[in-house]
């Protein structure tokens, strides 16, 4: 049976996810790099297949996503985290309609159509404010793990304050802060307020809706996904596997792209396999599937904007 | 390593033409050097995006437009702090650094604040040459506004005669419109072959030859533009994959590498509303009327050819304009490229939004700054834009139409 | 130099545990100013209900013609710099930022048009979107809509095209009508501060505009304009603006009775409050209590070592903050060009009896509405007259126009009086460019620079 593989090489870690013909997830990976790396890539690749017992010659169609998407020799085609993140929220939580994510060494605010397409998006600026190295910046000073933050953050009693306008900068007033002998607590959790809010200025540019998610490493940080909760007013969607949508996504458009390609009798036989297997990714919760209604995601064709030589 | 199919372009079949013309874009102040050494003449500076260059080409004086430099700022940093617009930066750094001291005087007509702190270096580095604020007023429709636009070129004549040392003849103003206008006519009639579609132009190609005519002897270009013409007919006449409009981007060039990361992305410009592209030759000045009044007037007609933020105006709407404009070049989207830091274009950016969303019409916006080009974050940006410009709705009993194909059939 | 007195040290505050002492000690005068502006607001904010026409306008105090035509007057950057000094402007800047508009624009007018946006969006929709939290609205969406705009704005071309997009915002229905004023660009070796021809011929551009305003808001009122009203409005503020300036003119003192912190709470009332007895007698207010404070010996800040200028626009999210941490260092911030070269400071040109040239003449000397040569000379005149060791500059963000000149400034007061300073990055009214760290380790560095300057001496 064939499958297609997505492939998400972001700056820290490389991602894989394996999905059958009827677009559910059969394996996934998630593996840690200390840069954006070809071994990486590989050995995310292997872990996946070797998750799902599956082979490389099991994969019809591979696409690549991230930040090292061209680095990615297996792919077949390439296409942006944006799209790909859209559509793997859109699959893990149909009917969203805001996706913000929170990468390494970028975030990013995405509005759904009614349509499950992608609408709109605005990516961070070149500097690193409100990205998940902020967070790393912090762990750096406080000396702790970066995922302990979370729980430090939710130990705070006093209010600091932290101007976040750049994370080279928040790093000495991070210092400044501790030289004032304010809690770690307090610290992280001004950081968080930080990030949040300009986060909301992300969100602002696209335009709040509901519902959202977060996708990408730091929606696992519990204490920022409540802080930003709290100044978007809107409760975010728990994905389990938050940095695994955009390999999701990519694996997603892997299988439409193959789609594309095969006899219609073939393509119409897929489809309603996947309608009768009751497939979670393209059903669509609150959705009676009527031809017409337009709450859930559809089958989407893109076309390739990079062509490989 | 990725790569696009390159196409023949101005370089590969005007080559001697455009070189020169390339040569003065990219090296203004080099240029304006070896002008003076080989004229004897004087060059006065200018700054964008208003001043009637015909005027001080009428006292005998070689205007130029002051350029953004592509050096790093350094003591430039001094005195102007970071948060302004890169043009305005580089002019105080230029001034700082002596770059400009190949200019003998400089005029402006342009009330810009960041432009104004700007010339505010300038006059404190260069304190002997004659620096000229002929205000030009901003609002466009008031009764005053003709009759204030009319004094300020009387001021002006005074200023630019006070520096040259000779009286204006209006006769040679009459002359020196025709030739400006000529020049603005040839490149209209290069821009008008890319937007049409009957060729395939880079845009950075265009810009240098829109950067040049800023800074070259006005003849010489006509010169140059005449010569490389008929060459346009072996460019490529391929359909481009996803046709856009560049807007924005006041003052200073976008710089041609980000043109170029934009373009290798998957989409092709086929019409833009930049200073340094249709902007600043939209606008002829009239020859039928007395030049003094026809200076003023090409002023005022400016604002209505190509809608600026920097304006005010009741009624005129650049997004109208945009608008008008894509339904005549058939462009899908539109990329805002935003000097960071560009207050007339960051209050003006929500109206445009507003008006292409509301026509579904995809609208990307990208932050230029003077350090350098972040291409992996332009080129993500643009392909995602260029993935959902293409996206289509498979509908369920519909016909599946992939977006190539529409493409295709376009 | 000014004339040097013995002053007894104020009393220092104590203030909470693990808080440093506050050495500030602020005019209790200007309460009543708070008292007058709060009402005015809450005034404002009734006007529709009580059937008045309501004029949005920014730039320079038209509000006595205004007044003279029996509108109702909402100043947008007051009203951001009011929702910043009550920590209440998050809601407008996230309507602004939702909007489109970038947080590098000019706070004051993000501000002001967020605010645009929510009261141009029905009630209804105010609960959706972001700017959704019942406390936030409280004060951001109380704005009546007004009948129609005015723009007259010196020196910042932002300020013009703020109203423009306002204009837009509001679907291009509203009548507008812009005063433009020129640049006084004072290139000719006959310019200067209020001199040259320059001078003499700008403000006649400008009167012959105001003659066109008065027509406009004729017909948009449907009432002849009262001559007689603008007439002793232009008396009131002549005579307040005076009782500010003599007030100001006692605190060349040292140490000083009172600070640049008290003219910023006094900047409201003689820049938009209704011209009226009470304006006077506010001002009459302020100087009787620094009269008070020489004759008694008490001084605004303890042991007042150093006095320091302030340069740039106000940083409204900060005033409280910021006059405690000059006095913290035993800084008196003495004067500054926001509150000194500003708001009908030369009341010798106004003219009760025919009171617009006056008028436009100080529509064109706001601070940021001068070429280089004026603001050098300007604020050398006050070092002078105020003996300043040192100058704060506050680099604002997103206020090029205040910034503009600054770092010119720098140089040449060092050049020319040996003055030292520093900069500090902050804004009007977004408070995430403040960064305290540049605040005080620049004004510490200078302050050492100082003592060391002074022990050569």
């Amino acid at each position: 049976m064939w499958h297609t593989l997505g492939v998400d090489l972001g700056s820290t870690t490389a991602k894989a996810v394996v999905v059958a013909p009827d677009g559910r997830p059969v394996s996934s990976s998630i593996v840690q790099m200390g840069a954006v790396s070809k071994k990486g890539v590989e050995r995310a690749i292997a872990a996946a297949l070797e998750d799902g017992g599956l082979t490389r010659g099991d994969i019809v169609r591979t696409v690549s996503t991230g930040y090292g998407r061209r680095l990615v020799e297996l792919a077949d085609r390439s296409f942006t985290e944006i799209s790909c993140h859209a559509r793997g929220a859109v699959a893990m939580m149909p009917g969203v309609r805001l996706v913000i994510d929170i990468g390494g060494q970028d975030s990013k605010a995405i509005a759904i159509g009614q349509d499950g397409l992608l609408d709109r998006f605005a990516i961070n600026d070149r500097c690193a404010s409100g990205t998940g190295r902020f967070f790393d910046v912090l762990s750096r000073a406080l000396e702790v793990e970066v995922t302990d933050i979370s729980d430090l953050a939710a130990a705070t009693s006093h209010e600091a304050e932290v101007s976040g306008m750049c994370a080279t900068f928040a790093e000495t007033e991070v210092i400044s802060l501790l030289a004032q002998d304010v809690a770690p607590a307090d610290i992280s959790a001004a950081v968080m307020r930080s990030v949040a809010s300009r986060t909301v200025g992300l969100v602002a540019q696209v335009r709040k809706n509901t519902p959202v998610v977060m996708t990408g490493g730091v929606a696992q940080n519990a204490s920022f996904v409540a802080e930003l909760s709290r100044q978007l007013d809107l409760s975010i969607g728990h994905l389990d596997e938050p940095q695994i949508a955009g390999a999701l996504g990519a694996a997603l458009i892997a299988r439409d792209d193959y789609l594309s390609t095969v006899p219609d009798d073939e393509r119409m036989q897929t489809e309603w396999d996947r309608q009768r297997s009751g497939s979670p990714i393209e059903s669509c919760q609150d959705c009676d599937g009527a031809a017409g209604d337009d709450r859930g995601p559809v089958p989407v064709t893109l076309m390739p904007t990079v062509t490989r030589v | 390593m990725l790569k696009t199919k390159t196409a023949p372009s101005l370089r590969d079949v005007a080559p001697k033409a455009f070189a020169s013309l390339k040569l003065a874009a990219d090296e203004p102040i080099a240029y304006l050097e070896n002008w003076k050494r080989e004229t004897g003449g004087r060059v006065i500076g200018t700054f964008p995006m208003n001043f009637p260059v015909e005027l001080a080409h009428a006292a005998g004086l070689h205007p130029a437009i002051v350029q953004e430099s592509q050096t790093p700022i350094t003591e430039g940093r001094g005195l102007l702090p970071e948060f302004y617009c890169s043009y305005s930066r580089s002019v105080a750094d230029q001034a700082a650094t002596g770059e400009l001291d190949v200019f003998d005087a400089f005029v402006l007509a342009d009330h810009c604040v960041q432009l104004l702190g700007a010339i505010d270096v300038v006059r404190w580095a260069k304190p002997e040459t004659p620096n000229h604020f002929a205000q030009f007023i901003s609002s466009m429709d008031d009764p005053w506004s003709a009759g204030q636009v009319r004094d300020k070129i009387d001021a002006l004549r005074t200023e630019l005669e006070e520096v040259s040392g000779a009286k204006i003849h209006p006769d040679s103003v009459s002359r020196s419109i025709a030739l400006y206008n000529t020049d603005r006519e040839l490149l209209r009639e290069i821009f008008s072959a890319r937007r049409d579609r009957s060729v395939r132009i880079p845009a950075s190609e265009l810009q240098a030859l829109i950067k040049s005519s800023m800074v070259m002897d006005i003849e010489d270009h006509i010169r140059l533009l005449r010569a490389l013409i008929p060459s346009l007919g072996e460019l490529e006449t391929e359909k481009p994959p996803v046709p856009v409009h560049l807007s924005g981007h006041f003052c200073a060039p976008v710089k041609p590498e980000l043109l170029d990361t934009i373009e290798d992305a998957g989409v092709i410009a086929v019409d833009d509303d930049l200073y340094h592209g249709w902007r600043l030759i939209a606008t002829d000045v009239p020859e039928d009327e007395d030049p003094f009044d026809a200076l003023a007037q090409w002023y005022l007609d400016r604002n209505k050819s190509a809608p600026c933020a920097t304006r005010v105006q009741r009624n005129v709407d650049w997004d109208d304009y945009l608008i008008d404009g894509l339904q005549t070049t058939g462009a899908v989207g539109v990329i805002v490229l935003m000097a960071k830091f560009c207050e007339p274009l960051m209050l003006y950016y929500p109206e445009l939004r507003k008006a292409l969303e509301e026509r579904e019409v995809p609208v990307l916006m990208i932050e230029t700054e003077h350090e350098g080009v972040p291409a992996e974050s332009i080129r993500t940006r643009v392909e995602a834009f260029v993935e959902r410009v293409s996206q289509t709705r498979a509908m369920p009993n519909s016909n599946h139409i992939t977006a190539q194909q529409e493409v295709d059939n376009a | 130099m000014p004339e040097t007195i013995e002053l007894s040290p104020t009393v220092v505050k104590p203030r909470g545990k693990d808080q440093k002492p506050d050495k500030s000690n602020r005019l209790t005068s200007t309460r009543a100013g708070g008292k007058m502006v709060s009402d005015y607001w809450e005034n404002i904010f009734t006007a529709k209900e009580r059937g008045k026409q309501v004029v949005w306008y920014n730039g320079s105090a038209l509000n006595p013609i205004f007044q003279a035509a029996g509108l109702e007057w909402c100043h947008g950057e007051a009203f951001s710099a009011r929702l910043a000094a009550m920590h209440m402007e998050g809601p407008a800047q996230q309507a602004g930022e939702e909007y489109g508009y970038v947080n590098e624009l000019c706070s004051y007018a993000r501000t002001h048009l967020g605010c645009a946006v929510l009261t141009q969006q029905g009630a209804s929709e105010k609960q959706s979107g972001i700017v959704g939290f019942a406390d936030q609205q409280e004060l951001a969406t109380k704005l009546p809509s007004p009948d129609f705009f005015v723009n007259a704005y010196a020196g910042c071309s932002t300020g013009q095209q703020w109203d423009a997009m306002t204009y837009r915002v509001f679907g291009k229905e509203l009548p507008m009508f812009n005063v433009s004023l020129p640049m006084i660009w004072g290139n000719k070796p006959d310019s200067g501060y209020l001199r040259g021809k320059e001078w003499e011929k700008t403000p006649l551009f400008v009167v012959e505009q105001l003659k066109e305003l008065i027509k406009f808001i004729e017909y948009q009122t449907k009432k002849p304009f009262d001559w007689d009203a603008l007439s002793e409005n232009m008396s009131y503020i002549k005579r307040a603006s005076e009782l500010r300036l003599e007030a100001m003119a006692l605190c060349a003192a040292a140490p000083t009775p009172a600070t640049y912190w008290d003219w910023v709470a006094s900047i409201a009332p003689i820049n938009f409050m209704p011209a009226n007895q009470a304006l006077v007698d506010y001002f009459q207010g302020v100087k009787d209590e620094i009269e008070q404070r020489l004759r008694d010996g008490v001084s605004a800040v303890a042991n007042e070592r150093y006095r320091v200028y302030f340069d740039g626009i106000m940083n409204w999210n900060k005033l409280g903050f910021l006059t405690r941490k000059f006095a913290e260092y035993d800084v008196s911030v003495v004067a500054g060009r926001y509150t000194h070269d500003s708001f009908w400071q030369e009341p010798q040109l106004i003219d009760p009896e025919n009171p617009l040239l006056g008028m436009a003449q100080h529509y064109l000397i706001c601070p940021i509405n001068h070429g280089l040569k004026i603001m050098e000379e300007l604020l050398l005149k006050r070092c002078d007259d105020f003996g300043i060791d040192g100058i704060a500059f506050h680099s604002t963000r997103t206020c090029r126009a205040m910034t503009n000149p600054q770092q010119i400034l720098a140089r040449i007061a060092e050049e020319k009086r040996g003055i030292k300073s520093f900069s500090f990055e902050g804004d009007v009214a977004d408070a995430a460019f403040y960064k305290d760290e540049t605040l005080e380790s620049g004004l510490v560095a200078m302050l050492e620079t100082i003592d060391q300057q002074r022990a050569r001496m």
